[in-house]
């Protein structure tokens, strides 16, 4: 099988998806002719029709509530969000009507929320942003932020089949940058559980998305000091895999949570609350957080490149850690 | 709805077909020319900008501010003098069909009188929210659709919730936050719905959500090969918000079922219409969604029967969404603790000798649809039911305080079947994906 690019592995999943269920059906902005902004759709409608590939105004507050009463009937929609950054004019309707629905009036709402999220492409503070903590912190919804193009697909995959409704943050990019060989066979990815992108004994870096290259180039650099890595990708925000993050912990004993993210009320203080519970006494340094800057994402490209985290912040945290 | 009521209603509209329930063209539908026949089929008049106005009166009036010994308040500008009409006749109901309007049009009031003795006996958590006045329109809206329709049902439409077949009980326990509550204690009041057997949507405090979450119900049905009503309410004030036009709109761009009903009821909370929107007629708004729209009085059942009903008609043909403006009060504060003083008194007035449920008691009566004694053992009958389920709901328990754990998310094992059968899907050849085009908003 020919390596495929994490857009690819998003359109096939959804693609399969659709094929193997016609309670499938996808809504969203300019996702029919057009294909969508990031053409995850293209020759979708030719393939399913305009009945399932729906063009709708631009109005993301109906795009969610249309979805989820589709949802109510027994559909699975999969919601397209052109930027990931307009999730916030649906606010309301993801943690209000939907999030609360199964608890409030026993009615599941299987669908998917997706689309592209993410900086580095110098698209400004509209087109960049990282909204996934937001809804982490609401109960009910599921947050997932694949790094690799086989768990795009796994991922999105299990996120249609799942009974809740699942936010599912596209890194944008990653879209075209990254590539793999996927499984021939029909597979999914657990949501909720944590992958070990690299072995290693020294410093734990837990991160997610984009910014596990990130992690890996400071790895390589730091290998050559004999400084071993540790990355933990966690797929998911919400849930947490606890489990995971307490294990390299206990493992390696010295921890940076690294994330794209602005810094405060993001998901690493979180984690490093679950380190402080469940694996305090393994600590030999103190925990690290590495993300952006606390602005919103600059759009020029030095800006920008200054607000992100940088394979070398990664590098001085871990030989501080290391030192320690 | 009660078995017999749907039975009732097929049998009424046997032979009845969609088209027949066509928008009044502007000719035909300026009743005005039409002798002032005060029968249900015509408008009789139409707005400025062309909307059927069903109403027998208009009254012409707005609430304006004044400073008296320096205190702003609100008063009439207007003539709230005249005396009511009877209703208008229906085009579609019949006497039983009628009374059954009639009976949950009580049981929505008595009802309501029982929730708010047990807030004065503190025996509701939290507040009271009350449709007094406006009876008529929950019940004979909801009473239209059939079954397999939706409804997205906001406060003041407790009635609605009757007509579709919940319990007066279940209400009341929504309202003590009891564990036999529909919602197990976890929401409040109104704040209920059933999606398998009853159809409806359980509304969130935010106002005009509902609308687009009918839009996607109805469109779930069409996947699944069924023209679908979904009749949803919000008010002069919840229509402010930006969801109710998007919502709106996207029912009305993709034709879908959606029946919207505004009803006017004159105050959000303190707030008048006339501070609210810059319209005389909300139903003005049909003319920019490109839907139908009417305007009826709210105060009268048989009015917002006959154009929810037509509305449903179209909606099963395909025909897409209908925006009824429903004129009526609300007759009490905004909730419980709102003694509604801002409301100048003319209103009341006015309002008050247009009870839908004393003008529907006459009617029937007028009609010799029903007699003294068997209007008097239907009231009885109705207030019987009140007592036992207000018992029942009195003497229910409180969830055990370790519930509120459960069910935050759905068990992925549990099967969610389609309401309306298998989506149709188009038949093609199994095709492979083929590659995305390399054209991208940002790299």
């Amino acid at each position: 099988m020919a390596p495929v690019t994490y857009l690819e592995a998003i359109r096939e999943g959804i693609w399969e998806e659709m094929e193997r269920d016609p309670a499938v059906f996808c809504i969203g902005e300019d996702i029919g002719v057009y294909g969508g902004a990031f053409k995850v759709t293209e020759g979708f409608i030719h393939h399913f029709g305009s009945e399932r590939v729906i063009d709708t105004p631009i109005a993301e507050a109906a795009i969610v509530s249309a979805a989820f009463g589709a949802s109510l009937t027994g559909m699975r929609p999969v919601a397209e969000f052109q930027f990931m950054d307009f999730i916030s004019c649906a606010h309301n309707q993801i943690v209000n009507m939907v999030a609360k629905a199964n608890y409030r009036w026993n009615a599941p709402a299987p669908l998917v929320l997706r689309g592209p999220s993410g900086g580095g492409v110098s698209g400004g503070p509209f087109h960049s942003q990282n909204p996934e903590t937001y809804y982490a912190h609401t109960p009910g919804l599921k947050v997932i932020c694949p790094a690799t193009a086989r768990d795009a697909k796994g991922l999105i995959k299990a996120a249609i089949r799942d009974n809740n409704p699942c936010l599912f943050f596209e890194h944008k990019f990653l879209y075209r940058r990254i590539k793999e060989e996927l499984p021939s066979k029909d597979y999914t990815v657990e949501i909720g559980r944590a992958r070990t992108h690299r072995e290693g004994r020294d410093v734990s870096v837990i991160t997610y998305a984009a910014m596990v290259y990130v992690a890996q180039e400071a790895a390589d650099i730091l290998a050559k000091e004999g400084i071993e890595l540790e990355i933990v990708d966690l797929r998911t925000v919400a849930p947490l895999d606890k489990d995971a993050i307490a294990s390299t912990v206990k493992k390696t004993n010295r921890v940076i949570i690294l994330h794209e993210d602005t810094k405060t009320g993001g998901i690493a203080g979180e984690i490093a609350a679950i380190i402080n519970e469940l694996a305090f006494d393994d600590l030999d340094a103190p925990i690290s957080r590495i993300a952006s800057l606390d602005t919103p994402v600059p759009f020029s490209p030095p800006l920008e490149k200054f607000f992100l985290p940088k394979v070398e912040d990664v590098v001085r945290e871990a030989r501080r850690l290391k030192a320690y | 709805m009660k078995k017999n009521a749907s039975k009732a209603q097929s049998k009424a509209h046997t032979n009845r077909r969609a088209s027949e329930a066509s928008i009044p063209t502007k000719s035909s539908g300026n009743g005005a020319r039409r002798n002032g026949n005060r029968g249900g089929q015509y408008p009789l008049r139409s707005n400025p900008h062309g909307i059927p106005d069903y109403r027998l009166e208009v009254p012409n009036v707005r609430t304006v501010e004044e400073w008296v010994d320096s205190e702003f308040r609100y008063k009439v500008e207007g003539d709230l003098s005249s005396e009511p009409p009877p209703l208008r006749e229906s085009k579609y109901l019949n006497r039983e069909q009628s009374i059954d309007i009639y009976r949950y049009m009580l049981l929505n009031r008595k009802m309501e009188q029982t929730l708010e003795n047990l807030f004065k006996q503190q025996k509701v958590v939290g507040g009271v929210y009350l449709g007094l006045g406006q009876e008529g329109c929950s019940c004979a809206s909801a009473y239209a659709l059939r079954e397999g329709d939706w409804i997205g049902p906001m406060i003041r439409n407790q009635g609605a919730l009757l007509v579709r077949g919940f319990k007066p009980r279940d209400v009341m326990m929504q309202y003590m936050a009891k564990s036999g509550a529909p919602t197990g204690g976890r929401d409040a009041g109104s704040h209920f719905g059933d999606k398998h057997k009853r159809h409806i949507a359980a509304p969130i405090s935010m106002l005009g959500d509902l609308i687009p979450v009918l839009a996607g119900v109805a469109l779930g049905a069409r996947l699944q090969g069924k023209n679908i009503a979904c009749l949803t309410w919000v008010g002069d004030g919840g229509q402010s918000t930006g969801p109710t036009y998007e919502g709106f709109n996207f029912a009305a761009v993709q034709k879908l079922g959606v029946i919207l009903i505004v009803e006017n009821n004159l105050w959000a909370y303190s707030t008048p219409v006339d501070r609210q929107v810059a319209c005389r007629d909300l139903a003005d708004r049909a003319i920019g969604y490109g839907v139908p729209g009417f305007i009826v009085d709210g105060t009268d059942p048989n009015q917002v029967y006959d154009v929810t009903y037509e509305a449903a008609q179209r909606a099963y043909a395909g025909e897409g969404a209908t925006l009824i403006e429903a004129k009526m009060m609300r007759m009490r504060g905004h909730a419980m603790h709102d003694a509604a003083a801002y409301v100048p008194k003319p209103y009341f007035e006015y309002w008050k000798k247009r009870d839908p449920i004393a003008r529907m008691e006459k009617y029937l009566l007028d009609k010799r649809w029903l007699t003294e004694k068997q209007n008097n053992e239907l009231i009885d009958s109705v207030q019987k039911q009140i007592d036992e389920d207000r018992e029942f709901a009195d003497a229910s328990p409180y969830p055990d305080g370790a519930t509120a754990e459960e069910r935050v998310f759905c068990d992925n094992g549990a099967k969610i079947p389609f309401l309306y059968g298998q989506p149709r899907v188009r038949k093609v050849e199994k095709q492979k994906l083929g590659a995305a085009s390399d054209v991208a908003h940002f790299r």
